[in-house]
């Protein structure tokens, strides 16, 4: 089987692209440089340089494919320049979906955010609950976006399926200064973590092992047109850190930081950010993704996907021997 | 045992309704929504089932046609439903030429913003005096208080709302029925309007409010009765400002902002003549400004 894969120099695109090269299916993926340390290597993998603004590219890497993961985003909460994310996550998709009509794609599936659902009140939010909050940054408002021209193109006659993502976490390349993997380093490495007050707001965290199988199983069975959450569990950030200290007996300090206290750092970095124009990790506004629940079902998907998620405990104990071997490494 | 009060919003799946329904299941009142046909009322009403302890009733009914006015009357009624709240907000708007829309975008404009919400005061007002203390609220929009291009039929419309709500109040107040009216300004309650706002000028990307906050200007408004309802401090400003200054400075100014913002709107959104504000129009090239709207 020929499959085309866009963002293989992302987080999941690059573990994903491995396990289906592994498998055996020849993958082309289309990345801007080549010779990144980013790029997976596999002697099934076939390198197209390219870009996903640009069509002609696009056009040439998908050549005899089949099926189409399109995995690439600018996920980040903030950039300099907005434009950046209606370019890449909008007009990207929407190019990455015109050619994959063109060349008469059997199925396309696409890489979203939970953060298009939203916050969740008490009950864990499902694929159909409305959005409560009005978007508030350019990357979910974008990917939300994304995903109606991905609906829009079932009607176009492309198969379309579309996958949502929790926080990811579990072995596999860094691409991102904040990420739970991160998150979870520095609390192993003895550093003190600092977590919303109260400590009892719940996030979901879903293990990369069980996205890459999501992601598949979205290909295998997905119905056109369908959303499928591949979540994992729902704990409150107190309880992660607690099982993270059952498992690696780390003995760094959590503390719960209060919102305001939360904001003034935010703005100081801003402040330093005016200063040296150094990227900013995190804004004043973006901390209202952090003081807030997020709770996802992924029960559609273990229904009618067969999706299984591995348990919270296995998952960590996977991905601190993975980040305790790449500190040897080093 | 204790009597059970609804409030009944309408055009309440999607943007401001969605947010006033929220807002309501909030502050523990019983909802019967009313929206188009279509998932997104059975999604909403099952949402707020099981997010919040109040009963929830969803009615899909297109209100631009007037049988159907009665028909969600007849409904309720049969239902033994006792109303003691009634938001008047679905609305079709439109930036458009004159010339440009078509006779059938003025017709379900005037229906649905004007005809529905009289009708449906009316027919509700017997069971509104009798679950009184009751309450009117009906949505008007900023624009009726300007001269703006591209409003013409949607801002009298607006016009309508707001007149009609301030009479109707003096009239009711003896029966025990509030009546008010909330004038938004602009809202991110949809992609094209949201894409429109990004788009935008300073001035109108500033006075742009989310629809939650207006909402909870909104129902806290009514609840203490007042007359009408502007939320966000620009828009207040906006309006002593009207007060203010000359007609014929007010007409450049007015002209100028609509000016721009039209001008970009014309590079994001197609006009369309559709009486609908879709979210399916495709976005291939979006000529957005430069903005942050982080941090500011």
């Amino acid at each position: 089987m020929k499959i085309f894969i866009t963002g293989a120099t992302g987080y999941v695109g690059h573990s994903l692209a491995l396990t289906l090269a592994n498998k055996g299916n020849q993958v082309n993926i289309l990345v801007r440089n080549p010779g990144s340390v980013k790029v997976p290597v596999h002697e099934n993998m076939h390198v197209f340089k390219g870009d996903i603004s640009n069509r002609t590219s696009i056009r040439k890497a998908m050549e005899g494919c089949s099926y189409v993961y399109h995995t690439a985003a600018l996920v980040k909460l903030w950039a300099k320049d907005a434009t950046e994310f209606y370019r890449t996550n909008v007009e990207g998709t929407n190019n990455v979906l015109a050619e994959a009509l063109e060349a008469n794609i059997k199925k396309l599936v696409f890489t979203s955010t939970c953060g298009v659902i939203g916050a969740s009140l008490k009950e864990p939010l499902t694929e159909n609950d409305p959005r409560i909050a009005t978007f508030d940054n350019d990357y979910e408002f974008t990917k939300f976006m994304a995903e109606n021209l991905v609906k829009q193109y079932i009607h176009k006659g492309l198969f379309t399926v579309i996958v949502s993502l929790s926080k990811v976490f579990g072995p596999g390349i860094e691409t991102h200064p904040v990420s739970v993997n991160k998150m979870i380093k520095d609390f192993i490495d003895g550093k003190t973590t600092f977590i919303p007050s109260p400590g009892t707001y719940v996030s979901n965290f879903c293990f990369i092992d069980d996205v890459v199988k999501g992601h598949q199983l979205a290909m295998e069975k997905g119905l056109a047109g369908e959303k499928y959450i591949l979540g994992g569990e729902n704990i409150s950030y107190a309880a992660f850190f607690e099982t993270l200290r059952g498992i690696s007996k780390s003995k760094s300090k959590v503390i719960p930081t209060p919102k305001p206290l939360a904001k003034m750092v935010a703005w100081m970095q801003w402040l330093k950010h005016t200063i040296t124009n150094e990227d900013l990790f995190f804004t004043a506004r973006g901390l209202n993704h952090i003081y807030c629940n997020k709770s996802f079902s992924s029960s559609k998907a273990m229904q009618q996907l067969g999706y299984a998620p591995t348990a919270l405990p296995n998952a960590l104990e996977k991905t601190i021997q993975f980040l305790n071997l790449q500190n040897h490494a080093h | 045992m204790h009597t059970k009060y609804y409030t009944l919003i309408t055009g309440a799946s999607e943007g401001f309704g969605k947010a006033l329904a929220l807002e309501c299941a909030g502050r523990k009142m019983n909802l019967i929504l009313v929206a188009l046909p279509g998932p997104e009322l059975a999604n909403l009403a099952n949402f707020i089932k099981r997010n919040y302890s109040v009963d929830v009733i969803g009615i899909a009914k297109d209100l631009c046609k007037e049988e159907n006015c009665l028909a969600l009357f007849e409904e309720v009624s049969a239902m033994k439903l006792r109303v003691n709240m009634l938001v008047n907000n679905a609305g079709l708007g439109s930036t458009l030429l004159f010339s440009e829309g078509t006779l059938r975008l003025y017709e379900t404009q005037i229906k649905l913003n004007i005809l529905a919400t009289t009708m449906l005061t009316r027919l509700f007002l017997e069971q509104l005096q009798k679950n009184s203390p009751a309450n009117v609220l009906n949505v008007g929009s900023l624009s009726c208080y300007f001269t703006l291009a591209k409003k013409q039929v949607y801002g009298a419309t607006k016009s309508y709302i707001y007149s009609f709500s301030k009479s109707l109040r003096c009239e009711l107040k003896a029966r025990g029925i509030n009546v008010s009216v909330i004038c938004p300004g602009c809202m991110y309650t949809n992609m094209s309007g949201t894409l429109l706002l990004k788009s935008s000028g300073w001035l109108a990307r500033q006075s742009a409010m989310n629809p939650e906050e207006v909402a909870t200007i909104a129902i806290e408004g009514l609840l203490k009765k007042r007359e009408v309802i502007i939320p966000g401090n620009i828009n207040k400003f906006l309006l002593v400002l009207n007060n203010l200054i000359p007609s014929f400075l007010k007409t450049f100014f007015i002209n100028r902002q609509m000016r721009t913002l039209n001008s970009n709107a014309l590079k994001t959104v197609p006009p369309s003549p559709k009486p609908t504000f879709s979210d399916a129009i495709p976005y291939y090239s979006i000529n957005l400004k430069k903005h942050n709207h982080e941090n500011k």
